[in-house]
Parts: C-alpha cells; sequence; structure tokens
C-alpha cells in the first residue's frame, strides 16, 4: 500500500478531488470533519484507506435526531501516518433506518454496526452479525431512540415500592432524607 | 449464561461439545461469557456473550447534566477509571471552549499515569492467576492497594475518584503527597525485581505463554487494536504520542514495543509501560511544586450550564488502549448524545473471538487475562 504524504491540505485536496460535492472542515490540529453524502460513504471510506493511510476505524458514532426524522451515522478513521482523525458525517432517513455495511473495508464495523442495529435499531445490509448481543432478553424498542422514555417505561413495567427502613426513618428526623 | 438464553441441544453422534465459559468463572474477567465449541480440547468456535454489565450509561448521560455525568463517567471501567473523566471532561472542554490550568494538567496526567500503573498492577496479577501463579496476583493487587491509598487522600475515594472535572481538577493535592508517591514509587521499583524473578522470568510463564493467542502485525491493524496489545504485535502506536493532550508532549517517555504479538509479548510490553510511568511520574513530581496558579478554569453556575451546540471526538489512551468519547450538544444543560469507544469493544469481542478459535481450552482464561479486555466498557 503506498500512502501519499503531505500536509492535512493535501487529503483535502485529494478528498474533495475525487468525490465532488464533498465538504471538508479541518476542525483543530488533528481533526477533518467530512460531511458527505451518503451513498459517496463506502467510496469515501475506501479512499481515506487505500490512498491516504486512515487504516484505523476509531468508532462508528450514531445521533438520533427525531425532528428531522433522520439519524446521524458518524465514521471516525484515524491515520497513523498521518496522525488525524477523519470524522466523516452522513444522515440517513430513521424510518425505515437502513444503511450500508461498511465491513468488508473496516472489520472493526462488525462491533459498531451491531451495537447500533441494538440500540437504535438500524439495519446494516450486508453486515456479518446482528444477532443481539446486550440486549439479548430486552424485548422492547431499541433503547436509544429519543422516543424511548426511561422514566415512563419504569413507571409502566415496574411497582414502586415504599422504602421506609429504620436507619432511613433516623435520618429523616434529622431533617435529612431521600429526594423524592 | 442467562436461563433464558440456555439452548439445551441434543447432539448428533460427534466428537464436538459446547461449554459455557462465564459468567462466572474465575478465568474471566469481569462479569462476561463465551460460549465454546470444542472438539477434544481443540476450541473451534468461540462466541462472546456480553451484557451482564449493561447499566445503560450512554442513555442516561443524555438524561443529567453536563457536571452531574463527571460521576457516572469513571463508573465504566472499573480497573481504570481515570482516563473515562479525562476523556469525558477533555471533550466537554472543546465543546464549551474551556481553557484547563497548567497545574491541573500536570495533576491529570499524574493521575492517568497512576491509574495506568495500578491497571497494569491488577493485570499482572489476573494474568498470572491463569497460569496458576497467585502470589504474583496478591502481591500485584497489594501494590495497587497502597496507590489507592493516595487516590484516597488526594479525592476522597479509592476507585470511583470524580475528580478530573471540565475545567481542571476538583481541588488541589494534599499536603505532602508529592513525597508519599515519589516514595510509593521507590517502593515499588525495589520489587520489581520480585515479579521478574517469580513471574517474567519464570520458565513455565515464558513457555506457557509464548505462542499463546499471537496476533501478527497486520492482523492488529485489520481487526482494530490498540493499545499495548497493538504495541505488542510491533506497532509503536499511542495516543499519548501521536495524538498529544495535556501536557504530554514536555515529557519525555518510550513507548515500549515487543514483536512477537503473543500473551507472553503484551505481558512484556505491560511491564515495561509500568516502568514508564514511574518515569512520566518522577517527572511530575519534579515539575509540579514549580507550577503555581488555580487547579480549576472559572465554571459557571453548574445547574444552569449550557454548552454550545457542536459535537466533539475526545482520545485518550487508557491502560487498554484507545479511549474515544464522541459527544454532541445541541447547546442545552445536557448532552444530546454521548458514544463511549472503549478499547475492549474490539479486544473482548471480534479479536478474542478470532483468537480463541485458534486455541484451546486451556488457553482462553489466557489469553482472554492478556488482552486485558474489560467487559464494562463493552457493556457501558
Amino acid at each position: 500500500m503506498t500512502v501519499e504524504t503531505g500536509t492535512p491540505a493535501t487529503i483535502v485536496d485529494t478528498i474533495q478531488h475525487e468525490i465532488p460535492g464533498i465538504k471538508v472542515t479541518k476542525q483543530g490540529e488533528r481533526r477533518l470533519r467530512i460531511d458527505v453524502a451518503r451513498d459517496s460513504l463506502p467510496a469515501l471510506l475506501e479512499l481515506l484507506k487505500g490512498r491516504l493511510g486512515f487504516i484505523h476505524l476509531s468508532a462508528i458514532s450514531c445521533v438520533d435526531w427525531p425532528e428531522t426524522d433522520e439519524f446521524e451515522l458518524v465514521y471516525h478513521v484515524w491515520s497513523y501516518e498521518r496522525k488525524t482523525l477523519a470524522s466523516a458525517h452522513i444522515t440517513i432517513p430513521r424510518n425505515p433506518g437502513r444503511f450500508v455495511s461498511v465491513y468488508d473495508i473496516h472489520t472493526p464495523a462488525g462491533f459498531y454496526e451491531r451495537d447500533i442495529h441494538e440500540m437504535f435499531g438500524v439495519v446494516f445490509v450486508g453486515a456479518p452479525n446482528l444477532r443481539p448481543f446486550i440486549l439479548t432478553s430486552w424485548g422492547g424498542p431499541p433503547p436509544m431512540l429519543k422516543s424511548f422514555n426511561t422514566r415512563e417505561y419504569v413507571n409502566q413495567t415496574y411497582e414502586w415500592v415504599d422504602y421506609q427502613p429504620d436507619w432511613l426513618k433516623d435520618v429523616e428526623a434529622k431533617g435529612g432524607g431521600v429526594e423524592k | 449464561m442467562r436461563p433464558e438464553n440456555y439452548r439445551p441441544v441434543s447432539h448428533p453422534p460427534s466428537h464436538e461439545y459446547e461449554l459455557y465459559f462465564g459468567p462466572n468463572h474465575p478465568g474471566i474477567e469481569g462479569n462476561y461469557a463465551i460460549r465454546v465449541r470444542l472438539k477434544g480440547d481443540e476450541v473451534q468456535e468461540a462466541i462472546a456473550d456480553g451484557g451482564y454489565l449493561h447499566r445503560g450509561f450512554e442513555k442516561i448521560m443524555e438524561e443529567r447534566l453536563w457536571i452531574q455525568n463527571v460521576a457516572l463517567v469513571p463508573r465504566i471501567c472499573v480497573p481504570d477509571p481515570v482516563p473515562m473523566e479525562e476523556c469525558y471532561s477533555r471533550a466537554v472542554e472543546q465543546l464549551g471552549g474551556l481553557e484547563v490550568p497548567a497545574r491541573a494538567q500536570w495533576i491529570r496526567v499524574m493521575m492517568l499515569e497512576m491509574s495506568r500503573i495500578c491497571a497494569h498492577l491488577f493485570t499482572f496479577g489476573g494474568n498470572a492467576a491463569t497460569i496458576g501463579f497467585y502470589t504474583n496476583m496478591f502481591w500485584g493487587v497489594s501494590m495497587r492497594d497502597l496507590f489507592l491509598d493516595l487516590f484516597e487522600e488526594i479525592t476522597g475515594a479509592r476507585i470511583y475518584h470524580m475528580y478530573i472535572t471540565p475545567g481542571g481538577v476538583r481541588r488541589d493535592l494534599p499536603e505532602g503527597l508529592l513525597d508519599r508517591l515519589a516514595a510509593l514509587l521507590d517502593d515499588l521499583e525495589s520489587r520489581l525485581p520480585d515479579f521478574e524473578d517469580l513471574f517474567f522470568s519464570n520458565t513455565v510463564v515464558i513457555n506457557r505463554a509464548t505462542g499463546t493467542g499471537t496476533i501478527s502485525a497486520e492482523e492488529a491493524l485489520a481487526w482494530g487494536v490498540t493499545g499495548p496489545n497493538l504495541r505488542a504485535s510491533g506497532l509503536p502506536f499511542d495516543v499519548r504520542r501521536d495524538d498529544p493532550y495535556l501536557v504530554y508532549p514536555e515529557l519525555e517517555f518510550e513507548v515500549p514495543t515487543m514483536k512477537d504479538g503473543d500473551a507472553l509479548a503484551r505481558m512484556m510490553v505491560r511491564k515495561a509501560e509500568v516502568l514508564e510511568s514511574i518515569k512520566i511520574l518522577r517527572q511530575v513530581i519534579a515539575r509540579l511544586p514549580h507550577i503555581e496558579g488555580p487547579v480549576r478554569c472559572p465554571l459557571p453556575n453548574p445547574l444552569a450550564w449550557n454548552i454550545p451546540a457542536g459535537d466533539t471526538f475526545a482520545r485518550v489512551e487508557s491502560s487498554k488502549g484507545e479511549l474515544g468519547f464522541f459527544v454532541v450538544s445541541t447547546g442545552g444543560a445536557k448532552p444530546w448524545r454521548v458514544h463511549v469507544r472503549g478499547p475492549s469493544q474490539m479486544h473482548a469481542v471480534q479479536v478474542l473471538e478470532r483468537l480463541l478459535a485458534r486455541g484451546r481450552l486451556e488457553d482462553i482464561a489466557q489469553i482472554m487475562f492478556s488482552l486485558d479486555a474489560c467487559p464494562p466498557e463493552v457493556d457501558r
């Protein structure tokens, strides 16, 4: 694999030359923000990995934006040679949340896509494993969605029990207590 | 294995069988399980089963004020909590444009390196126990306890310090703390030859750990391995050096590497890192008394503290590898989204499954401990 050396300016030039319409913003010394159309994301990751040395997929983050009815997916890739982190932001429609898997480009994507599928319900087409991992005994909606209200769920599912042990009574007699 | 996940299966005539390894097993780190398919003692397939420590931190953090989350983040990784505090605080500082005073930066480095030593001592113990050396475990844990005493003195807490906050640290160091830290470092250094004799140069350990759970450099890069596990495969990458933060650029330290990428190499890298952390701490002890000033920048009323809208990805080198926090703010009093990227999310799932599939039953515990996987970091 050959890696083009140079300042971050050449990274920006290369990306903008290869993928027209892309927006690259330099944020700090070692940070690049890339806003890209979702269809161009796999090509962008291939370009970053193959030609610019961004071989380490640090994470994929998902953000729920109910107001625009979209999910934002952020792919953070790090280049060990250039010492730069590029975060590629895309948005996908929220209903249904579907996007293509990038597992064939970055192996670590397998875990992150599985996690996002579990927590947000996004389906990654072509992902090797979307089986439940953390929430194996969970039957409810994906819990990281903004529409999932934890307090409401607890109120509906469990019964509140009055907790009045002796030690608490002593504390309350002195003016303290548990916040209700 | 949770009862609802247990599926009794009737096996066709075969030499294969399934074994549920964990979540309550001395060879498992934290509460974690691995479902292993074996043929004799050769592992055919291993499937990681997490979630036993899932507490929904990312969801809870969306419901808490920016300052309240300081109390939550260290709990994400029990053996090495300080990098969590640092990473979250730095993400908030980046979003809020806060400048950390110089003295606080040095104190934070001190806390981070003390935590790294603690985590590595803990891992030495765990690693040793998987090969049957319990004395080393007791030594490692008792040495770590002396560091916890200092943490208690500085922060009031032994494990979850909640000491690093956005903008600096909670309070300055107690009188004479640096002298006591210097004495403890001397003590630790004087005991390391005993660790060496008993464990690291022990033929049984070397024979047992050599070639176990080997990761080549190419595999390490492709699988997203970071931290000491990556350096054990010969790649000298360290967030402290490559993406520096705090005052690390002013400090002299080496990034130790090994070539073989096996369980032994991973132990040796950690051993060398303890020495480097001692070196860093001694530089902090020498410099800190000459750095005057506040330990926290002025903060607004924490109950009415809005962080400007934006997003940021903060990274820290924890004792396990690359730790990252992706934090999104919409300009409100609470984070809109906090995504925690723990190094063990790679090491304890995809990497572990792949390595175990090449190993034997007796290697499972050793491989898991040699990766220093931290299940609470996976589950969050």
